[in-house]
């Protein structure tokens, strides 16, 4: 028991000193490319959602007028087979932009 | 006085938790750290016949560094707080994004999305763990690489690093991905980065192009496991052929499939067919084109004449063989003769290519996925019952006929007695068959739900019984999948758990071990 808690307290002082100390692998080639983001909600619509509800596996919700709070609410909740999106995914601002365009016919053509 | 989390990890006080979310906030920012019960809803939803009670997450925390994820496993440490590590969090049917045990916090890697490499020359790729296949197929057709992708069914939404850390499979030539994996990063629990393979050498350039590095392969023990948090992903790409041929071959009777196996296997093992083939029941295909309630009502699974009905209507064999050939134009023509006069012996096949089938549904959502392109119809799968219930049921095969025929009769046989139909396929191998069966239920009806979890458990026991393994499985039925796999695996999985994470802060319960 007493080397077990030996164990594990020489462990945690030697987490605190690996990560002060700097990996210089991590940062590396990567500073300069700011990942992914989304451009529009026509976009994340055709790249994720159109897969379902333009393929006739979900339900048709172009046209429909929607009201985009529940767009929103069925997006980060999911519903039945639809699965959730985590604002990882689809981040506040962008699912707004994604919820306008669904229910705006306006930005659809 | 009520808790302000929705849930509070395994054996730590609120006044610890507390004390450990603050510090993740000097970490990440206070809106990278999500604990509300609105914040944490899309990481609660699950498939899974359980209460989603069982699986809810204390917080979530959006890392975007190695950095910050070193700095997150000394909180962890400090306050013996447990994380679950998530990518795209579409592990659909197996967990989907939430963690194995109620009160674990999610560490959301959904933000590490930056594709680092992709060489055209030596077709290889390296990705973080937040890059999904979308984005990758994008941003090879953007650059006009050449390279094609193998993924699973929920292709755009989900990526290369969970899938092939889940240890999953695609459809092309090189869908049984870990084979094709080539190199990690990994987190370790004392907060040390570990690049695997010729990537712990300095200025190494053979990261993604030789596996094994010197001494023991280490790329294993961070597949299906909790030794580590994979931050970077090597893997090989497979360059686009000049020509690509998708073809289907159907059968009209279940014990087909001895033949079908019998056929195919020389022609993988030899290399004939290249690509990861699918033997697809009628009711996997039949939900891209039918509606269950049209043929059935009621209580209890699909009768067979039903089945056959479903069949005719909808021009699909009982088992539905695809594949495809890849390469020259001249290397195909002789590959296809091969495959026509292999299946054509006994008379029972009916093949079919684009020409005839190209305006199928079924078969243009086939043909895509072996050629790596984006499609989510397989997702047709959960219209067939409704209501969101669906658990992967994946026993291993060996690719001999009279063994798939064995272990198909057996699942029905025991989805049938809680009234559930057998969803079934058998893909990839050249030596093995992965049987993957989709068991669907409507997670509305409790009745179902509890029917779908007795089932689950019943298919488990009575397979492991005669010896057939599950290589993979949803979170509320890992312990028990573990313990087929005896003490003895148990026993190593366990040593290693204590030798790399003492405190058992990396995702506790991942395939059974902690």
């Amino acid at each position: 028991m007493k080397k077990a808690k030996l164990v594990n307290c020489i462990f945690d002082c030697l987490v605190a000193i690996i990560f002060t100390i700097s990996n210089a692998w991590s940062t590396q080639n990567e500073k300069n490319n700011p990942g992914f983001a989304w451009k529009d909600g026509a976009e994340i619509y055709a790249k994720i959602c159109a897969y379902c509800h333009e393929a006739h596996v979900g339900p048709q919700i172009r046209n429909r007028e929607l009201p985009a709070a529940y767009i929103r609410t069925i997006v980060r909740n999911g519903n039945r087979a639809m699965p959730a999106f985590r604002p990882s995914e689809i981040d506040d601002e962008s699912l707004t932009k994604l919820a306008d365009f669904i229910s705006n016919k306006k930005a659809q053509h | 006085m009520a808790s302000q989390y929705i849930a509070l990890p395994k054996g730590v006080s609120e006044k610890n938790f507390d004390a450990a979310i603050r510090d993740f906030r000097k970490v990440l920012g206070e809106t990278s750290v999500l604990t509300s019960a609105e914040q944490l809803a899309p990481y609660i939803k699950t498939m899974m016949p359980v209460p989603d009670s069982d699986h809810t997450p204390s917080a979530a925390l959006l890392a975007t560094t190695v950095e910050q994820i070193q700095k997150i496993v000394a909180i962890c440490n400090q306050y013996k707080v447990p994380i679950w590590m998530i990518s795209t969090g579409k592990n659909l049917g197996y967990g989907s994004a939430a963690p194995a045990e109620r009160g674990q916090v999610v560490l959301d890697l959904k933000r590490m999305n930056r594709i680092l490499e992709v060489d055209k020359d030596l077709a290889f790729a390296l990705v973080e763990p937040g890059v999904t296949y979308q984005q990758l197929y994008d941003y090879i057709k953007e650059h006009k690489l050449g390279l094609w992708l193998s993924m699973p069914a929920p292709s755009a939404i989900a990526g290369p690093v969970g899938n092939t850390l889940d240890r999953g499979v695609g459809y092309t030539p090189y869908g049984e991905h870990f084979l094709f994996a080539c190199g990690m990063e990994v987190v370790l629990a004392n907060g040390e980065v570990l690049r695997t393979g010729m990537g712990s050498m300095p200025n190494s350039n053979t990261w993604q192009v030789f596996k094994w590095g010197y001494g023991p392969y280490l790329d294993g023990i961070f597949t299906q496991s909790n030794y580590g948090i994979v931050t970077k992903f090597g893997f090989w790409l497979m360059p686009e052929p000049p020509a690509f041929k998708p073809f289907v071959i159907q059968y009209q009777h279940e014990e087909d499939i001895v033949e079908i196996v019998e056929t195919i296997r020389p022609l993988r093992i030899s290399g004939v067919i290249p690509n990861a083939v699918v033997i697809a029941h009628a009711l996997y295909e039949a939900p891209v084109k039918a509606k269950r309630s049209d043929y059935v009502s009621g209580p209890g699974s699909i009768p067979d004449e039903a089945v056959y009905r479903i069949m005719k209507d909808h021009k699909l064999g009982i088992w539905n063989v695809y594949a495809a050939l890849y390469g020259t134009q001249e290397q195909i023509d002789v590959n296809w003769k091969i495959v026509t006069q292999a299946f054509g012996q006994s008379g029972k096949a009916k093949i079919l290519t684009e020409q005839e089938a190209a305006d199928d549904p079924a078969f243009a959502y086939r043909a895509k996925l072996m050629r790596g392109e984006m499609t989510l119809t397989e997702f047709s799968l959960y219209n067939w019952r409704g209501g969101g219930g669906s658990m992967w049921f994946a026993p291993v095969s060996q690719a001999r006929g009279s063994e798939t025929l064995k272990q198909m009769a057996l699942t029905k046989q025991i989805l049938a007695k809680y009234g559930l139909d057998y969803s079934g396929e058998f893909i990839v191998g050249m030596r093995d068959m992965h049987h993957i069966v989709d068991v669907l239920y409507d997670k509305t009806d409790p009745e179902q739900t509890k029917a779908a979890y007795q089932c689950f458990d019943e298919l488990l026991t009575e397979f492991s019984a005669r010896g057939y393994g599950t290589y993979r499985v949803n979170t509320a039925f890992m312990d028990k999948v573990a313990e087929t796999y005896g003490p003895v695996q148990r026993k190593v999985h366990k040593t290693l758990k204590k030798a790399l994470d003492p405190n058992g802060i990396i995702a506790p319960g991942k395939s059974g071990i902690r």
